[in-house]
């Protein structure tokens, strides 16, 4: 078995059509108002009960937090895999921190476990969007303290933001699972976030030029999952972020301002280039 | 047979055939057997899948007019692609309810652009079992999870649901919301 | 007032009449640090092999498996190496190893299978070859170590059985239903005896006299 493994050998049955974030962002259409100021729902965009359309949004979020669990159920087993035990320098990982991350890769396991069971509550049928695979890519780097940056505290960040916004629904659906479920999710979630966080620490602490690369790369990949702002403080995002859970998990104040800025920048970048497209093509 | 008119006639953001979706709906129609005219409008600037369906009278020859965010009629595996079976859900859903508004028990129904989110998924499960009944594969365990969304995760909701899905023949007023 | 349960003695025998532990063991604590060191190795190697297949196997349900039980076996790994300083080494990396070059040679051929085509091998190759052997290695250590002075690595054992024979059984359903075919028979066995030979050679996970010898 090959030491690194690449996101596009990624395994999948039939069922299942991946895309990236590229082909993603190449369709000039899109669901928030892209005049300047406009919004295309009303006064919020957030995935609520409320919203006409609820239950198929709620579904397809289902379906992306149940391919993005099986990326990072894949993620984590490989970072378990791909680097020996030993001191943490150079390709090398310290052996506890193998086995946390053998840790996570149960607990993601059950997370596809839960989001299969959910998504089959909803209706929504295995495969039944396109899966991107951008989650992978970011657990994909031969530097593992740039995989603790990208996957346990970006990923795992934007985890407990999407979570945060299930619950909720469920909430306020009554819906009697969606709620339970989502919300022992975001528990591991907050536990993984913290383990990336403390092992970051640990790993770099006599690297601050490490560290400072690790964190850069945290940064671009908080962008990028910011999904064209489809995560952010701002009501034209579905997604809200999650500061009180975040917060739990060890992000300080400043760490989300940032995050929520670049979130905010990442949906003006998006409609801007949504407006320049459909300007283009006379639409 | 209908005339049916497709706007756009050609398709720049995303990968649909007017001609395919007029197609679709004159299919369906002949099912259906309605031969008033029909015209729909596709918003390919948006990926949302909203949809409304209107007739400009009551009378036998009004004109249907159906309104679809492209969202309605993509395929969900393969985003701004065209796909047939979500095609024959959507334009099926709306052509039962355009055919629904030109029956006198539908004369109070409230224009699609009002009708609240309860009153629009009633509306809809109604149309999901007749969409069945005609051949078409309606998945039911979606309809019945936005039936719950709209209506409440119990029991009697979930009779009231399968009432709905078996009927024929309802007037506005049979429905709940 | 006094009572008789006031003045009735307390003085017990030490072991109760149910309690029939021995002190006699097979192993002494070096040669249980050696089986121990070679535990943690092999258990290391497994969870490895699992965490690492789980993206090259599309089948959904196998995946999932497989991230479980990655996480039973680092347990078990996790266990073995806080045993290793309780059996004076004091540096567990100098105990982890393979028992012999066979066993090293076993695991490169067991984590060979890559392929998406190949989830058949992979399977055979955990759960039909390596967990019976660690079935069997742990059952004769617990069986034949001390029962007194060792108590603590015959608490881990039984820990690591339970879940050695809830995963032997767990794999073996899947293998069950992946295996349909003639050719899929063919695949499994062949694959197995290739495995299965190179074990041998090995003698087991901590080398010749990992279930005891033949007498």
């Amino acid at each position: 078995m090959r030491q690194f493994f690449p996101v596009d050998d990624l395994a999948r049955d039939e069922r299942f059509v991946q895309t990236n974030m590229a082909k993603r962002m190449a369709d000039s259409r899109s669901a928030v108002g892209v005049k300047k100021s406009a919004k295309s729902r009303g006064a919020s965009n957030r995935l609520t009960p409320d919203r006409h359309d609820a239950s198929e949004a709620a579904r397809s979020l289902m379906h992306g937090i149940m391919v993005g669990e099986i990326q990072a159920l894949e993620g984590a087993g490989r970072t378990a895999h791909d680097f020996a035990a030993g001191d943490g320098s150079g390709d090398t990982i310290p052996f506890e921190l193998k086995l946390d991350m053998a840790r996570q890769a149960w607990d993601e396991a059950r997370h596809v476990e839960i989001s299969a069971k959910l998504s089959d509550w909803m209706g929504t049928e295995l495969g039944q969007f396109s899966e991107n695979t951008v989650l992978f890519e970011a657990a994909c780097s031969n530097d593992p303290v740039l995989r603790l940056a990208g996957v346990n505290r970006a990923l795992e960040g934007l985890a407990i933001d999407v979570f945060t916004q299930m619950k909720e629904f469920g909430q306020l659906a009554g819906d009697p699972f969606l709620e339970f479920c989502e919300d022992w999710m975001l528990a591991d979630e907050v536990t993984h976030v913290k383990m990336g966080s403390d092992w970051l620490r640990k790993v770099t602490e006599n690297d601050p030029d490490r560290r400072a690369k690790a964190l850069e790369f945290q940064q671009v990949v908080d962008k990028l999952f910011s999904f064209g702002g489809a995560r952010g403080d701002s009501d034209e995002s579905p997604i809200g972020l999650a500061r009180r859970f975040r917060e739990l998990a060890g992000f300080t104040d400043d760490e989300v301002d940032t995050i929520a800025e670049m979130d905010h920048d990442a949906l003006e970048e998006r409609k801007a280039a949504v407006r320049l497209a459909q300007e283009a093509a006379g639409v | 047979m209908s005339t049916i008119a497709v706007t756009p006639e050609r398709f720049t953001l995303v990968a649909y055939d007017a001609d395919r979706i007029a197609e679709i709906t004159r299919g369906l129609a002949e099912r259906l057997q309605l031969t008033n005219p029909i015209v729909i409008e596709v918003d390919e600037r948006t990926p949302l899948g909203k949809m409304s369906a209107s007739v400009d009278s009551a009378s036998s020859d009004a004109t249907i007019r159906l309104q679809l965010e492209s969202g309605a009629l993509e395929d969900t595996k393969n985003l701004t692609n065209f796909s047939d079976t979500r095609a024959h859900l959507s334009l099926g859903r709306l052509l039962l309810r355009a055919s629904d508004r030109l029956r006198d028990d539908f004369a109070d129904a409230p224009p699609d652009r009002d009708l609240t989110n309860a009153q629009n998924t009633a509306w809809k499960v109604y149309c999901g079992g007749r969409l069945e009944r005609l051949g078409l594969a309606p998945i039911q365990q979606q309809y019945r999870y936005d039936f719950r969304n709209r209506f409440g995760f119990r029991d009697d909701v979930d009779t009231l649901f399968d009432r709905l899905w078996a009927s024929e023949n309802l007037g506005w007023h049979d429905l709940p919301g | 007032m006094s009572t008789d349960a006031d003045t009735a003695s307390t003085a017990r025998a030490p072991f109760a009449p149910w309690d029939r532990r021995d002190l006699p063991g097979a192993f002494d604590v070096a040669e249980t640090a050696r089986r121990v060191g070679n535990y943690k190795w092999t258990e290391m190697k497994l969870f490895e092999a699992l965490g690492g297949w789980v993206a090259t196997v599309p089948e959904l349900d196998v995946k999932m498996r497989l991230g479980t039980h990655c996480y039973h076996h680092a347990w078990h790994a996790e266990l073995w190496h806080k045993r290793l300083p309780e059996l004076r080494e004091m540096k567990p990396e100098r105990l982890t190893v393979p028992a012999n070059d066979a066993m090293a040679r076993f695991i490169t051929a067991m984590t060979e299978p890559e392929g998406p085509e190949l989830t058949i091998e992979k399977l055979v190759g955990v759960y039909r070859v390596l967990i019976p052997r660690f079935v069997a290695a742990y059952t004769y250590h617990m069986n034949n170590t001390s029962e007194i002075t060792d108590a603590p690595t015959i608490r881990t054992l039984k820990f690591a059985l339970q879940d050695e024979f809830d995963d032997w059984r767990d794999g073996e359903l899947m293998l069950q239903s992946l295996i349909t075919t003639p050719d899929q028979v063919r695949r499994a066995s062949e694959h197995q005896s290739a495995l299965e030979a190179i074990m041998v050679e090995a003698g087991g996970i901590t080398g010749p006299g990992s279930i005891g010898g033949a007498e």
